[in-house]
């Protein structure tokens, strides 16, 4: 199980890595949304911890949705997931690989945008970097974990590109909320003196509750 | 009494308003090769996706070894094979690396190179398919099809785009299969079921006549 969904994520790694279709697409997005808000806000003119913070999830939100659009693209050019369903492995195995290989565009995504993100909202006191870090990448597993599954359901929608964000954004909800939390936290006393560990053990959990909700229903949801 | 390798029972699907396949009744015995014959829209590819588990009936019962095919077990999935209409396979990767991902996920050691030289694709293992033409891509998913050497082969016009090597190379193939595995193929080459001493089935507006 684990053996097959890492071959397929690999698959996906090595084309992405080959074509650049999904993650440079998502670069672009995310940069230009970025770069757009700090100018909306005036950032220079104090834009606030909370309000940079909430941008920051919000453009990584959305840009995980770009590319959960095409988190089935490959399979759907030759009708390899024919092959996938019909090969002897789990089925939730070919969720998860894509799952995993989903979790690895938006790291790359995240190198990039919060760099850039720390250069524009803060050239001094910005957020101590582990907790927004941290919040990241449990976010990052919950996005990937739900959104893979949300997209293989709407895979054989002709209304996909609105159907998917439709089922992904609200259950996206929670992440942003604890994402915004936990980064506003990582501002100590600036950002309202709470700390970031309540909303990183939400992350958390939420990863767990969907990991186990998804591996039970993708059996039944992925094929006809 | 042996149960069929394949059976379709009072089986019916539709898509939409289209009824694709209307109460097919077929029972494929163990080592029996059935040739599909019919025109386009016949329901020959809907029949073949049924038996596959890739469909689920509207209405009837498809199953392999008796066990209904839209469920079928790892076990009963390890020992078949579909091809259909496309390929199957990741136009990024290799020819060569397609077929290693299908022996991984197959959990077994397969000859990948010795599978590409049977279908004439050797020289051409480590060219990305995407530049590969229709009739290559047909001889890579035989062979993809075919490696992992499954009990029941399940394909659907698999002589489109192929020359005549190709065509050749698929008869010898289908011919070498009759009596030890289950092959369902459709096809509009109504003088296969005579060249493979194979049983073939018409169907016609999603009947079988």
């Amino acid at each position: 199980m684990i053996g097959a969904a890492l071959a397929i994520a690999r698959v996906k790694l090595l084309l992405e890595l080959r074509r650049r279709e999904v993650v440079f697409a998502m670069l672009l997005f995310v940069v230009a949304t970025i770069v757009i808000v700090h100018f909306a806000l005036r950032a220079d003119a104090g834009a606030g911890p909370r309000a940079a913070a909430g941008m920051l999830w919000a453009a990584v939100v959305f840009t995980a949705v770009l590319g959960l659009l095409r988190a089935f693209a490959a399979e759907a050019e030759e009708g390899a997931l024919d092959a996938l369903l019909l090969a002897p492995v789990d089925r939730a195995a070919i969720w998860l690989g894509s799952a995993l290989a989903q979790f690895g565009f938006l790291v790359v995504v995240e190198l990039v945008a919060v760099p850039l993100w720390w250069l524009l909202f803060f050239q001094e006191d910005g957020p101590a970097p582990v907790p927004v870090i941290a919040a990241l990448l449990l976010a990052n597993v919950g996005i990937a974990l739900v959104g893979t599954l949300a997209a293989a359901l709407a895979l054989g929608a002709r209304t996909r590109d609105v159907l998917l964000p439709v089922l992904v954004l609200p259950l996206a909800i929670p992440l942003v909320l604890a994402g915004v939390t936990a980064t506003y936290g990582a501002f100590g006393e600036k950002g309202g003196g709470f700390g970031p560990l309540g909303p990183l053990g939400f992350l958390a959990l939420y990863d767990l509750i969907f990991l186990a909700l998804a591996w039970g229903t993708s059996e039944h949801l992925l094929g006809d | 009494m042996q149960a069929p390798a394949v059976s379709l029972e009072e089986c019916s699907k539709r898509f939409g308003e289209r009824l694709a396949l209307r109460k097919a009744t077929l029972a494929v015995a163990p080592g029996e090769t059935v040739v599909l014959l019919g025109p386009n829209g016949a329901g020959k590819s809907t029949l073949l996706r049924l038996a596959a588990g890739l469909l689920r009936p509207t209405a009837g019962h498809a199953r392999i070894d008796g066990v209904d095919a839209s469920a079928a077990p790892r076990a009963l999935r390890a020992g078949m094979a579909y091809a259909g209409h496309r390929s199957q396979l990741y136009r990024g990767l290799t020819a060569h690396e397609n077929l290693a991902l299908h022996a991984r996920l197959h959990g077994r050691a397969l000859d990948v190179d010795g599978a590409l030289a049977a279908v004439g694709l050797a020289d051409r293992a480590d060219e990305r398919i995407d530049g590969f033409s229709r009739g290559m891509l047909q001889r890579l998913a035989l062979a993809r099809a075919t490696a992992h050497e499954p009990v029941l082969l399940l394909l659907d016009e698999p002589a489109s785009g192929l020359d005549a090597d190709g065509r050749a190379l698929l008869d010898a193939v289908l011919a070498a299969g009759r009596g030890r595995r289950t092959q369902l193929v459709a096809s509009h080459d109504h003088d296969l079921p005579d060249r493979l001493g194979a049983r073939a089935v018409h169907l016609d507006g999603g009947r079988i006549a």
